[in-house]
């Protein structure tokens, strides 16, 4: 293959992989909004991951402790 | 696990990374207004024979502060943010426990080894990665052990979903990562030939290729070194401190995206008008304009964070550290893009006005804001009062002129330099001899080391006042919620 | 999808790794063979002159000196013609620089000779007066190593096909034919030089660290 056909198909991988970036980005907006306004879920709510951070505090999404560190207990 | 059966965060990791921090920042900003001075002083030069030169000294000090001061900071603020964002104690597990001690002692060893080297002289001449191939090894296996916690912690989280803060620092283990390892791709010639020295090697890229290489890894260590972590850092410790949760939580992750994308085009803008190719310099200035938005987005995010709550700044010094860091950081990200807009830097480029920038993100923001982590962290790994609130702010004023001092000092340099060495006569000729440049400079020069000196009094203060605090402050019985307690 | 991308720290990575690593890939990658072609009369750097080379390095003079000029007038009336690509095809690792505390040495050897680089390093204040750079006298006690400079050439010769040997070329042969190549060329520059110290050494066979970084400083063109 020759330099002229590779830079073209680099130019279009450009192209597209950006286009596709700025998709993902603007539906990740889309969804942080919607997601809220739905009830699904609230995105705020994670700041208080940093201000009940006591390892007695109660989580804000629970998360199942896998056997390994329940072991160690 | 001891015969204790309370759960508690174990803050053993963090502290040997914290003492390592307060070492290697008082090493480094020595090194750093030693300079500053010869360059104002040429005689000091000779104070320890070839060792003790600007030549061997400069890359001591930027290595000094980045992977000594700065990293064991990050490191530190890892090994207690983690876990508490988290829930869950490095002590659950015996492997990530001994993973984050060998971890400590790996780096503290390549850090000295790293010392030695530079002061002979071994260097790859590229700017911030001239550790030679036995020492890159030992900078890898490192990285990994870091990585290594990192992931194992998450594995075996309480909480679900991941902090922010956590984001940052998964981004700044895998930047780091890939550039590191890209940028410092070598062959050792020793193996090849089989004589010289057994630790040279020879750069894989040559010329352009080798310059795009390095500045693609030198402008994004900053990124990924000088930013994104202490980015993580203060959206734990702001919030935490003041009580206030984030402004906007969807903020910080969006900027947190955008930074992540954009960061790592802009790193051409060190190589406007050289020989790289003309496309990749305009794309390198562009993105550096691009960036102030993801910047912005999350210094913003964390000065309205203080939203209605300014009267804390009176109260508490710590937030005036991390308010006046995040307001640096809007500075520095601001004036960065300026200078690598094309012609506001074919008069920047080279002159002192390029460190002055360099030092209001490093001095103002990173400094700033990873001192202002440790006092916060203090108090609750060691169970003690901070040891005086009257000492915390005539370090926070003395810094600050200290600052003020250096960026003033260099904007001025760096400006009068760059129009000195284009002005002509009336007959097209040059006006000034490259000596009639420099004289000019040298009350700017003194100027700025002395900004230096009063920012590294500074930090004496703050390692007296955390080595009194862990020696002899007040003892304080149930850990404090939010604001850091301090005698005055 | 988002949200599950939130919790799973794997595919986390993976994504934040393939978002940070494109820029990488699409500027610097392109023009990678290009940027490497020399330019007709570019040739690689003789043993003696890549043992000077390696003493720019050791002693960061790429800290305070660029090697780099940029095309404006007021660059090249100081310094000489502007800097092309292929002119630094065989400059393992590179030395732009980024600053220029001193001036730019891209064409120092068109302007400055050995008998004022002798007498500039031993005490630039001597020849430059009101210099802020400082003294090197350790290059006039500290032997140059040959050895490691002749292994940095054949490692290059043999892994990137640098053209040592070649017609026009400089020769480079085994370690001893390099090693009288090396004693011819510092000859002539130390009988240029007026340093007592460093002929008296090279009548025992030593050849000081100034004399390979002069070599090196007259290189360059």
């Amino acid at each position: 293959m020759n330099m002229e056909s590779i830079r073209e198909l680099q130019a279009y991988g450009y192209i597209f992989f950006t286009i596709f970036l700025v998709i993902i980005l603007y539906s990740y907006i889309y969804h942080l909004y919607k997601s809220e306004k739905d009830g699904k879920r609230n995105y705020e709510k994670y700041s208080d991951m940093a201000l009940h951070d006591n390892i007695d505090d109660v989580p804000v999404e629970k998360r199942e402790i896998p056997l390994s560190a329940e072991k160690e207990k | 696990m001891q015969a204790s059966n309370v759960l508690n965060y174990d803050y053993s990791v963090a502290k040997c990374f914290t003492y390592a921090t307060i070492l290697f920042g008082i090493v480094g900003m020595l090194i750093g207004v030693i300079i500053a001075y010869q360059m104002a002083y040429p005689e000091l030069n000779y104070f320890a024979g070839e060792y003790g030169t600007y030549s061997r000294l400069r890359p001591l000090h930027t290595s000094g502060v980045i992977f000594g001061f700065l990293l064991s900071g990050i490191f530190a603020t890892w090994y207690y943010v983690g876990q508490r964002v988290l829930k869950v104690s490095i002590a659950e597990s015996k492997f990530l426990m001994s993973v984050g001690r060998v971890h400590f002692w790996l780096y503290l060893v390549v850090i000295l080894m790293a010392v030695v080297s530079l002061f002979m002289g071994i260097s790859t001449s590229k700017e911030y990665a001239e550790l030679e191939w036995p020492l890159d090894i030992g900078v890898v296996l490192l990285w990994v052990l870091w990585g290594i916690s990192i992931f194992g912690l998450i594995g075996i989280r309480r909480e679900k979903t991941l902090y922010v803060s956590i984001w940052y620092y998964i981004a700044t283990f895998l930047g780091v990562a890939m550039l590191y390892l890209f940028n410092n791709m070598e062959v050792p010639t020793y193996f090849v030939s089989g004589m010289g020295k057994w630790y040279h090697s020879v750069s894989m890229y040559a010329g352009t290729n080798d310059a795009m290489v390095q500045w693609w890894y030198g402008h994004n260590a900053v990124a990924f070194v000088f930013t994104v972590p202490i980015v993580a850092m203060i959206y734990y410790f702001l919030p935490k401190e003041s009580a206030q949760p984030i402004f906007s939580y969807k903020l910080s992750i969006l900027s947190f995206w955008g930074l992540m994308f954009v960061y790592l085009w802009a790193g051409g803008h060190h190589l406007l008008y050289s020989t790289v190719p003309d496309w990749v310099q305009t794309m390198g200035s562009i993105f550096s304009i691009i960036l102030i938005l993801p910047s912005w987005g999350s210094a913003i995010n964390m000065l309205l964070t203080m939203k209605g709550e300014w009267g804390q700044l009176k109260e508490n010094p710590l937030i005036k550290f991390m308010v006046l860091a995040s307001t640096f950081y809007m500075l520095s990200t601001l004036e960065g893009p300026i200078q690598a807009i094309k012609s506001v830097n074919a008069l920047a480029h080279f002159t002192d006005w390029i460190p002055g920038h360099v030092h209001d993100g490093t001095l103002g923001w990173v400094g700033f804001m990873t001192m202002a982590a440790l006092y916060h962290m203090t108090p609750r790994m060691f169970k003690k009062e901070l040891f005086s609130k009257k000492l915390m702010e005539s370090q926070f004023w003395l810094q600050t002129t200290g600052i003020v001092m250096y960026f003033s000092s260099m904007w001025i340099a760096g400006i009068t330099q760059g129009m000195m060495w284009r002005a002509s006569d009336q007959y097209g000729n040059l006006e000034y001899s490259f000596m009639d440049t420099v004289s000019v400079l040298i009350p700017y020069y003194t100027l700025r080391a002395t900004g230096g000196l009063f920012y590294l009094i500074g930090f004496l203060l703050f390692a007296y006042n955390m080595y009194k605090t862990i020696t002899s402050g007040k003892a304080i019985l149930s850990e404090p919620q939010n604001s850091s307690p301090m005698q005055a | 999808m988002f949200h599950w991308l939130e919790r799973n720290p794997f595919f986390f990575a993976v994504g934040v790794f393939l978002v940070i690593a494109y820029a990488g890939v699409v500027t610097i990658l392109p023009d990678f063979m290009e940027s490497a072609r020399p330019v007709i009369g570019t040739k690689p750097y003789t043993v003696l002159e890549l043992a000077g080379r390696q003493i720019y390095i050791k002693d960061s003079c790429n800290a305070c000196h660029s090697q780099l000029i940029r095309p404006f007038k007021s660059e090249t009336d100081r310094y000489g013609m502007y800097s092309l690509s292929g002119e630094y095809a065989y400059d393992r690792p590179f030395l732009w620089g980024s600053k220029r505390t001193g001036p730019d040495l891209m064409r120092v050897g068109n302007y400055r000779t050995t008998d004022w680089h002798d007498h500039h390093m031993r005490n630039p204040q001597s020849v430059v007066s009101g210099s802020i750079m400082p003294a090197y006298k350790h290059m006039y006690t500290n032997n140059a190593d040959i050895q490691t400079a002749y292994a940095e050439a054949y490692t290059v010769k043999k892994v990137f096909n640098v053209p040592y040997d070649k017609p026009n070329m400089p020769r480079l042969g085994t370690f001893e034919e390099a090693n009288k190549e090396v004693m011819k060329e510092a000859s002539a520059i130390i009988a240029d030089m007026k340093s007592d110290d460093v002929k008296e050494a090279f009548k025992k066979g030593e050849i000081k660290e100034i004399v390979a970084l002069i070599a090196y400083l007259n290189s360059l063109k």
